[in-house]
């Protein structure tokens, strides 16, 4: 199985020859393939406490783990697809990889991938912070289980 | 539209669906989240965003004179084209480039009231079509700087006691947060609000379908509660503008306020400014504070 950064490598090499508007066209794709939460996860959103309290829209995550794998689930406000596409990328590229993997997670794929052309600095920023949370909830992850 | 001082600046979602085909009406998306319209938009319109189109990549301002003509011809705006602007958050962003034509001095500008929200709870269509329309002629006027107050200016205001607006939310007005709730700090390195600034969150402005407050309810706000003037030149600010640019068109054109600037440096300018005067806690404080200390 390729790691975390092979598979963020395909996806950046997916947007890299895209104009902007075919970018943002691809980041609605990836933002309508992210699967709505299971009857399992609604019940524990209300439960816990998985609001991304640095996002501007509704974001929550969960970032467990799964016999040693990394397991990111999340749910987006539809009024966010950005946001939505991009935690989908996230999902995509570190679901199922051995929780340490997630640590060489590197945001330059943000610049790779050509979006802060196309989103400004501000909104880059905001999406940094979704990668650190991730980062963050994984190392947690694997402190826990060490 | 009831009693609003220019009414013709807004427009019903209805006025627009009626006005998709009518060459002179350009219908402008202007959205947070910029993947809004990429996912569908109202039949025919345009983008333009506040990050990448409106700001100028090097300097921390407005693209230039030429580079807004150059904006507009690409999207088929001449000089006489009615712009109608609109899109997600109660048309916060919509509002800010409504400004930003203004501040170059296009005539027919208005918003479509409601926005994004209010065309879906009316059950009307969108469109992923990619829209292009041939290229218009423009000329740009220069800035027009009765609209937009810089530093210097928003200093000279506050020390004498003019109307200043903090449109944020009242944590950050108080000092005790620097981004809006549920935001990421974009780097204020000082909290509080501008000394003498009142506090009125813009969402106080907004229905919850995304439309603009009633003339009366409005009026009731800023002339009977806070006792503004409409007279009176006010400043109006917030986190990066955008927000303070809603205010600055209630204030300008549903309630006739005479001479009202944004100053779209806002609080990510005067956080990190040595030596500006910060007043912190619910109270205005300032130079109309001061006398009044005296007294008691």
């Amino acid at each position: 199985m390729n790691s975390v950064q092979d598979r963020l490598d395909a996806i950046v090499g997916e947007f890299a020859d895209l104009d902007g508007r075919e970018k943002l066209e691809l980041l609605v794709d990836f933002a309508n393939g992210l699967p709505p939460l299971s009857q399992e996860y609604e019940a524990r959103k209300a439960a816990e406490d998985r609001r991304v309290h640095e996002c501007q829209t509704p974001v929550f995550l969960w970032t467990e783990v799964e016999d040693g794998r990394a397991k990111l689930t999340a749910e987006v406000a539809p009024e966010a697809p950005t946001v939505k596409g991009f935690v989908a990328i996230l999902a995509e590229a570190v679901n199922g990889r051995p929780i340490g993997d997630v640590a060489t997670l590197s945001d330059d794929f943000l610049d790779r991938m050509g979006l802060i052309d196309i989103l400004g600095m501000m909104r880059a920023r905001g999406l940094r912070a979704i990668v650190a949370r991730v980062k963050r909830g994984f190392a947690q992850c694997a402190a826990a289980g060490s | 539209m009831p009693d609003y001082v220019h009414p013709d600046v807004l427009v019903s979602t209805e006025w627009v669906a009626g006005h998709l085909s009518d060459p002179n009406v350009r219908i402008v998306e202007s959205d947070e989240d910029r993947a809004l319209y990429t996912q569908g938009h109202v039949p025919g319109a345009v983008e333009i965003d506040w990050a990448v189109d409106l700001q100028c990549p090097v300097e921390r301002d407005y693209i230039d004179r030429a580079a807004f003509e150059k904006l507009c011809a690409e999207r088929g705006i001449s000089n006489d084209t009615t712009v109608v602007f609109y899109g997600d958050k109660n048309n916060w962003w919509a509002c800010y480039a409504f400004w930003v034509f203004k501040l170059y001095g296009h005539k027919d500008c208005r918003i479509m009231n409601g926005g994004r929200k209010r065309w879906e709870l009316d059950g009307r269509a969108w469109s992923n079509e990619r829209v292009s329309y041939p290229h218009a002629s423009y000329a740009a006027q220069e800035q027009d700087g009765s609209i937009r107050a810089l530093r210097d200016e928003v200093l000279k205001h506050c020390k004498a006691g003019k109307q200043l607006l903090d449109v944020r939310s009242p944590e950050e007005y108080r000092g005790e947060r620097m981004h809006m709730p549920d935001y990421p700090n974009e780097g204020a390195v000082r909290g509080g609000h501008v000394p003498g600034a009142l506090n009125v969150p813009w969402p106080m402005n907004c229905n919850d379908d995304g439309t603009f407050k009633s003339a009366k309810e409005l009026e009731k706000l800023y002339i009977k509660e806070l006792k503004m003037k409409r007279r009176s030149p006010t400043i109006a600010y917030c986190r990066i503008g955008e927000r303070s640019s809603l205010t600055w068109f209630v204030l300008t054109y549903l309630l006739g306020f005479g001479n009202v600037k944004n100053y779209d440096g806002s609080w990510l300018e005067w956080g990190n400014c040595v030596r500006v005067p910060i007043a912190k806690g619910a109270e205005p404080g300032g130079a109309k504070a001061a006398p009044a200390a005296a007294h008691a």
